[in-house]
């Protein structure tokens, strides 16, 4: 039975249209550090919302911000957990969708300049002129803590693009990566998220000595859960409001754990205006 | 060639040197244009991680391994099967403009990129998996198939009657006649396949690449490596498990193994074919500002990123071609004999591992510039060339009084197979240019790089443009190679594309 | 079968001449041939013969069945299949595609008769690149039967085949095409079977008339050298 469905949904894959899927509710995750295993730990997730929900939830991974982002637009999935950046992209192409929870750490989120010892820089309040003519390298390009707010802080700071203040920039692509080609001196100077480089100091796998945060960022709001407008008219009324709650009320670290966050609050999407308001400074949306 | 060129030269030899001199120039003139600094770094403390990570394999969950195995081999056999057919039928109908500029355009555009369109319909499902290798190879297939076909004997097909039709005619005459010559093809590029579509887990899609990524980006290298090594055994025995008679039992098996396709409504798919690809300013009717948007991507990143792309391509292509020949007497057994296993096993690392993966080794040898770019580009490429190389020197017809060693190398090998050669390495330019666009974590710009961004920020009127522009570039550049093979005489490549 | 009529002109050459590069294969050929004719084209090797045929082919392909030197025969395939082949035009594409897998009995039967007559039954399902030369160029005549058309070009077509069976081809060729063109280095065969020959002999026609006027000084001075 299972082969017959594989092999029309092939033959439907000349066809655009198929059926709705209505019955399951489907969610994707990217978390910040730790993208291993994400199936695996992510179901765990995802069978604690279908006992809570009283529908069947399904995790879907993904591997980029714009891949959730173009699911959730398709209603591939209706609830995503979004970075900050993300969040705010994927709420202005759905309408009605809303950011419903955040992270508690991500009320207060920050991200760290490193540098390697080469550069001669050292640990200051401001950014310092220092900077100028170094190799630099941010995260991925839709990250928020590895890309959009150091940028932010860049273009304030020197009243220029990253293009022009640094010899060069490049996107590593990651923030376990950024730190990697910063301890290596490939790069001399990164921009990542705080709480993955704490993670790796507190797990040993950084060499202090020739790495070290140079900078951290005034805080910001970063990752949410943002839920599809039309999933009370789907699975019921009253349907977001319970899905919130069920988020609020995930208690258990093992489930905590994969995001990693230590719990989630409330959270609205004008909680994200700022962020919103620094993507249009920097031209990353329009 | 009409013979009243005072500069004729009677010597294919000698041509071919001629050409081969005027690459090796080109690119030496590229050198103090391009961005090939050294950075000084430390690199030791990650480099031995690398190493150690992989000579220590390790992978704790084999049931997920074999998943993204099947699935790496599901979709490289069906996309393979389907696309054989399609590039059959656009060689049968060559003789049309239109069918050869279809089969330029889709090949010209990198399966990633392929991948990552329609991801923007179907998500990561099988039918984006499928269709972004499927059509790019449907595209390869038909050039390759048709430039088969005519290099048959016309005799069969004088024999039929003027009236019979195009199908049965290829069916009974050219087809057959092209057999052994298109299944070795077939063969090749379904090892290609298998790469593509480990590569496609890059950007989501459930396959080998999409553990291989995250192993390696979260430096856990003793994973990477585990992945890496179970590539290389599935490449390496290709041979052994690919048996035709089993073809209908594996596709079935395959069909089976693909994720699901989500649904997708019609209007999505619309609404991104009529609007979300072209810019605000023209779906409003404003063509003076669309035509302004245009001019403003093509002059602010189109145009600098195709020199840069441009460039970094020739100095690749050379460097590809040094090492092809440094490389394919070591896995040959007319040259290093029974000591050919471990040049193998080197022939099959280099071609196997994906570029990306050696640019990050050599980003932190040598800091971000063009440099690791081009030596990655280079020892991939080098590597394959250097393994078709092999296969060819291999076939050759040996004679008791041959000479050995370096002689055979120098006097007998390389000058017999340096015309087919020559013809893998403009077959591979194409490739080369569209590979260049996985370079933006060295901080370089290439196409690539922009088109990459652009979807990254969602931006897919951008996008869609720049892939215009690549397709464009990559159709240049097949024409000048086709041009180049012709009068070079590197005309057959020996049906190795 | 056919749309010829008898003392119709089939083909015309008038001041015909070809060149490959410099070299000049044919010079001013003047002839016509008549429905009904049965030619011999002789000559020693490099006089054009081959060529003279390519020009005249195109005159009538629709209604020539075509046996060229090397046979065109596609090896993988088996003797019923390249025999097969001279009929796809009977057929739809979809007909022909399913004879490849499994061919229908009428078929077979038609082709298995010609395999009889050419004495090659036994090979029936055999792939052509494990004949024989003599088998090969029967298969190719075979091919040239089952196109079953008034018309028939050969080019050596019994170059193979010993003496006996040479001349029994020969004949039941004779027997089934109205007009026959068709180059022979076997002067006997020639003049014994066919009333039309024309010599020719580098690239300019030697002699064109009736077998039996023919002389044999006429032929030695043909091939001397």
């Amino acid at each position: 039975m299972k082969s017959i469905t594989r092999v029309l949904s092939l033959l439907a894959m000349f066809s655009a249209s198929l059926l709705a899927n209505a019955e399951t509710f489907v969610f994707t995750a990217i978390p910040d550090e730790d993208e291993s295993r994400l199936q695996q730990r992510f179901n765990k997730v995802a069978d604690y919302l279908t006992e809570q929900l009283g529908v069947e939830v399904k995790y879907i991974p993904v591997k980029s911000y714009s891949a959730a982002i173009t699911a959730f637009r398709n209603d591939q999935v209706q609830l995503a957990w979004f970075g900050g950046l993300s969040g705010v992209q994927a709420r202005r192409i759905v309408d009605g969708s809303e950011a419903i929870a955040q992270g508690y750490e991500d009320q207060f989120f920050k991200s760290y300049i490193i540098a390697h010892k080469s550069a001669g820089l050292t640990p200051a309040e401001t950014l310092s002129d220092a900077l100028k003519g170094k190799t630099f390298t941010f995260g991925s390009k839709g990250s928020t803590s590895g890309r959009l707010m150091p940028e932010f802080y860049l273009r304030e700071h020197f009243n220029a693009a990253p293009a022009d203040v640094f010899e060069r920039v490049g996107f590593s692509g990651d923030h376990s990566r950024t730190i990697a080609q910063v301890q290596s001196g490939a790069y001399q100077v990164g921009a990542v998220n705080y709480s993955v480089w704490d993670a790796e100091v507190a797990a040993g796998k950084i060499d202090t000595n020739s790495v070290q945060v140079i900078w951290t960022t005034p805080t910001y709001p970063d990752y949410q859960w943002t839920i599809r407008g039309d999933v009370d008219a789907r699975f019921g009324e009253g349907f977001k409001e319970k899905v919130r709650t069920t988020l609020l009320n995930m208690t258990d670290k093992d489930l905590l754990a994969s995001f990693p966050r230590q719990s989630f609050v409330p959270a609205s999407n004008a909680d994200y205006a700022p962020i919103e308001d620094t993507a249009k400074a920097i031209g990353l949306i329009d | 060639m009409p013979n009243n060129r005072h500069w004729e030269i009677n010597s294919t030899g000698k041509k071919l040197a001629l050409l081969s001199l005027l690459f090796l120039l080109s690119a030496l003139i590229c050198i103090p244009f391009a961005d090939l600094k050294i950075y000084p770094s430390e690199p030791w403390r990650e480099l031995g991680r690398i190493a150690w990570g992989f000579v220590t394999p390790w992978w704790d969950d084999p049931w997920l391994l074999v998943q993204a195995l099947g699935q790496t081999i599901a979709f490289a056999l069906l996309a393979v099967v389907l696309a054989v057919p399609v590039g059959m039928l656009l060689a049968m109908l060559w003789h049309w403009r239109v069918v050869r500029m279809l089969a330029a355009s889709v090949r010209a555009v990198h399966e990633i990129f392929w991948g990552l369109l329609f991801m923007q319909l179907w998500g990561l499902s099988a039918t984006t998996g499928l269709l972004a290798i499927l059509i790019p190879y449907s595209g390869v297939f038909a050039k390759v198939f048709a430039e088969i076909f005519t290099r048959q004997s016309p005799l069969p097909q004088a024999t039929l009657a003027p009236a019979s039709d195009r199908f049965s005619r290829y069916a009974y005459t050219l087809i057959p006649q092209a057999f052994a010559e298109l299944s070795h093809y077939v063969r090749y590029r379904f090892e290609c396949a298998l790469r593509s579509s480990a590569i496609l887990g890059f950007i989501g899609l459930p396959t080998l690449g999409f553990h291989l990524e995250t192993a390696f980006k979260q430096g856990q290298y003793s994973e990477a490596a585990a992945l890496l090594w179970v590539f290389f055994i599935l490449i390496a025995t290709i041979r052994f498990w690919l048996q035709p008679k089993l073809l209908p039992v594996y596709v079935i098996a395959a069909i089976w193994l693909l994720p699901e396709t989500p649904p997708v409504s019609g209007g999505m798919l619309w609404q991104f074919i009529s609007e979300d690809i072209w810019p605000r300013s023209l779906q409003d009717g404003d063509l003076s500002a669309a035509l302004s948007w245009y001019a403003r991507v093509f002059t602010s990143e189109a145009w600098p990123a195709l020199l840069q792309t441009l460039m970094l391509t020739q100095l690749a292509l050379v460097l590809t071609g040094a090492i092809a020949l440094m490389v394919y007497p070591l896995g040959s057994r007319a040259l290093a004999g029974r000591y050919r296993l471990p040049g193998r096993g080197l022939l099959l690392v280099l071609r196997s591992t994906p570029e990306m993966m050696f640019a990050f080794v050599l980003l932190l040898l040598f800091g971000p510039s063009g440099l690791p770019a081009v030596v990655a580009l280079a020892l991939h490429n080098g590597g394959l060339i250097g393994f078709l190389a092999a296969g060819h020197s291999e076939k050759q017809i040996q004679r008791l009084d041959d000479p050995s060693g370096m002689n055979r190398y120098l006097y007998q090998q390389t000058p017999r197979l340096y015309p087919g050669f020559l013809a893998f390495l403009f077959y591979r330019w194409e490739v080369i240019l569209r590979e260049s666009a996985i370079m933006g974590i060295l901080g370089i710009a290439t196409l690539g790089f922009f088109i990459d961004s652009a979807f990254e920020e969602l931006r897919y009127d951008k996008a869609f443009f720049l892939i215009l522009v690549t397709a464009l570039l990559n159709i240049l550049v097949d024409s000048v190679s086709r041009r180049l093979r012709r009068v070079s005489g590197a005309e057959d490549a020996g049906g190795l594309g | 079968m056919t749309s010829v009529t008898s003392a119709e002109v089939l083909f015309r050459l008038q001041g015909h001449s070809v060149s490959h590069g410099r070299h000049r294969v044919l010079h001013d050929i003047n002839l016509s041939i008549y429905a009904g004719e049965k030619v011999a084209l002789i000559g020693p090797s490099g006089a054009g013969k081959s060529t003279l045929l390519d020009c005249l082919y195109p005159q009538q392909a629709a209604y020539t069945a075509l046996c060229p030197q090397q046979g065109g025969l596609v090896d993988i395939l088996s003797v019923y299949q390249n025999i097969y082949m001279g009929g796809l035009e009977r057929h739809h594409a979809l007909y022909n595609l399913w004879n490849l897998l499994r061919p229908r009995p009428a078929d077979k039967a038609q082709v298995s008769e010609l395999t009889r007559l050419l004495g090659i039954d036994d090979k029936l399902w055999h792939s052509v690149d494990k004949l024989s030369g003599g088998q090969r160029q029967r298969v190719a005549i075979g091919r040239a039967l089952f196109r079953q058309q008034p018309i028939f070009f050969g080019d050596e077509p019994v170059s193979a085949l010993d003496p006996t069976q040479a001349e029994a081809v020969l004949k039941m060729l004779i027997d089934r095409h109205q007009t026959l063109i068709v180059t022979l280095h076997n002067r006997r065969l020639a003049l014994t079977h066919f009333n039309r020959v024309i010599a020719l002999r580098d690239g300019f026609i030697h002699y064109d008339g009736a077998a039996a006027d023919l002389s044999e000084q006429q032929l030695d001075a043909l091939y001397a050298q």
